[in-house]
C-alpha cells in the first residue's frame, strides 16, 4: 500500500489522537453503545494500534494511559462489559483517584513535616 | 537343642541339679529296708550330679563367652549409631547447600533476563526525562495541585479536547482507505516510517 509523505503523516497524527481517546472511558462507553466493539474490523484496528506501544511511537504520547485501554480492549469480555454506564463511571471514578493519588501523597508529606516542625518548635518556646 | 539360649540351658541344668540332688537326698534318708527295689542307686546319682555340675560349669563358661561377645557387639552399635549421626548432619548440610546454591542460580538467571532485556530496549535517560517531563506539566497523569471535584480538567482528552483535535476538525483525507486496509488485514503489523 503506497502512501505519500503527506497520508503518512496526517495518518500517524490521527492515529495519535484516536488511541489517546481510549483514554477517556466515557469516550470508550460511546463506542460500545453504538455497537463499534462488535465490528470485527474495528477489533483488528485496535490490535493494529498496538504498535503505539514500542519506545519509539510512545514517546509521542501525551496520556500514555491509553496504552492500558488498548490492551484491556483487545479481550471481548472488556469490550462487553463497557456497554454498561455504571462500568465506565467506575473506571472514570477510579481514574481520577489514580490521577490524585501523586498530590494526595505529597499533601501527606507536606502535613507530616509540619506536624514534625510544629513539635520541635513547641519546647523551646 | 540348638534352638534353646545358654540361658534356658542354665536354668534346666539348675533344675535338673534340683532333681537329683532331692532323689539323692531321699535315697539316703530312707533306711535300707524301705528301699524301692527300683528306686535309683545312690551312687548313680552322685555321678548324675556330678555331670550334672559340669555341665553346668561348662554352660557357664559358654554364657560368659558370650557375654563377652555382647560387649564388643554393643560398642559397635554404639559406633554405628555415631557414624549415623554424622552421616545425617553431613547429608542435613549437603541439602543446605543445594538449596543455597539453587536460589543463588534461580537470581543470577533472572539478573541475567533483566540485564539482556534492559540491553534490548536501550533509551537515553535525556529521553526518558524529557518525557516525564512532558507528560507531568500538562497534568495528563498526576492532577495539580489545585485540583477540586468540579474542575473540568481530567486524566484523559475530554469531550471539548477531542473536538478541538485533528480528528474532530474532520481535516484529514484519503487516510480513510489506508485505515480499512489495515483493519481488513487482521493480523497486519504495518508500521508507518
Amino acid at each position: 500500500m503506497t502512501e505519500t509523505e503527506e497520508q503518512q503523516r496526517i495518518r500517524f497524527q490521527v492515529e495519535l489522537e484516536f488511541v489517546q481517546c481510549l483514554a477517556n472511558p466515557n469516550y470508550l462507553n460511546f463506542l460500545a453503545q453504538r455497537g463499534y466493539f462488535k465490528d470485527q474490523c474495528f477489533i483488528n484496528y485496535l490490535k493494529y494500534l498496538l504498535y503505539w506501544k514500542d519506545s519509539k511511537y510512545a514517546c509521542f504520547l501525551k496520556y500514555p494511559q491509553c496504552l492500558h485501554f488498548l490492551e484491556l480492549l483487545q479481550y471481548e469480555h472488556f469490550r462487553k462489559e463497557l456497554v454498561n454506564s455504571q462500568c465506565s463511571k467506575f473506571i472514570d471514578d477510579q481514574q481520577l483517584l489514580h490521577w490524585q493519588h501523586y498530590m494526595r501523597k505529597r499533601l501527606d508529606l507536606l502535613q507530616a513535616q509540619a506536624d514534625k516542625h510544629s513539635q520541635s518548635v513547641k519546647p523551646n518556646t | 537343642m540348638a534352638a534353646s539360649s545358654t540361658r534356658q540351658k542354665l536354668l534346666s541344668l539348675i533344675d535338673d541339679i534340683e532333681i537329683v540332688s532331692k532323689e539323692l537326698f531321699e535315697a539316703l534318708s530312707t533306711p535300707k529296708t524301705q528301699l524301692r527295689p527300683d528306686g535309683a542307686d545312690s551312687v548313680m546319682l552322685m555321678e548324675l550330679l556330678v555331670e550334672k555340675d559340669q555341665e553346668l560349669k561348662a554352660t557357664i563358661k559358654t554364657a560368659e563367652e558370650q557375654a563377652e561377645i555382647q560387649s564388643v557387639m554393643d560398642n559397635l552399635k554404639i559406633e554405628v549409631e555415631k557414624r549415623d549421626q554424622e552421616i545425617k548432619v553431613l547429608q542435613k548440610n549437603l541439602k543446605d547447600s543445594e538449596t543455597i546454591l539453587s536460589t543463588a542460580v534461580y537470581q543470577a538467571k533472572q539478573k541475567l533476563e533483566s540485564i539482556a532485556q534492559a540491553n534490548n530496549k536501550r533509551t537515553s535517560s535525556e529521553d526518558l526525562i524529557k518525557f516525564a517531563h512532558r507528560i507531568s506539566a500538562s497534568n495528563a497523569v498526576a492532577a495539580p495541585v489545585t485540583w477540586a471535584p468540579g474542575d473540568p480538567r481530567r486524566p484523559y482528552p475530554t469531550d471539548l479536547d477531542m473536538r478541538q483535535g485533528f480528528l474532530g476538525q474532520g481535516t484529514y483525507t484519503d487516510v480513510s482507505a489506508v485505515t480499512r486496509s489495515n483493519s481488513q488485514i487482521s493480523n497486519s503489523k504495518y508500521r508507518s516510517s
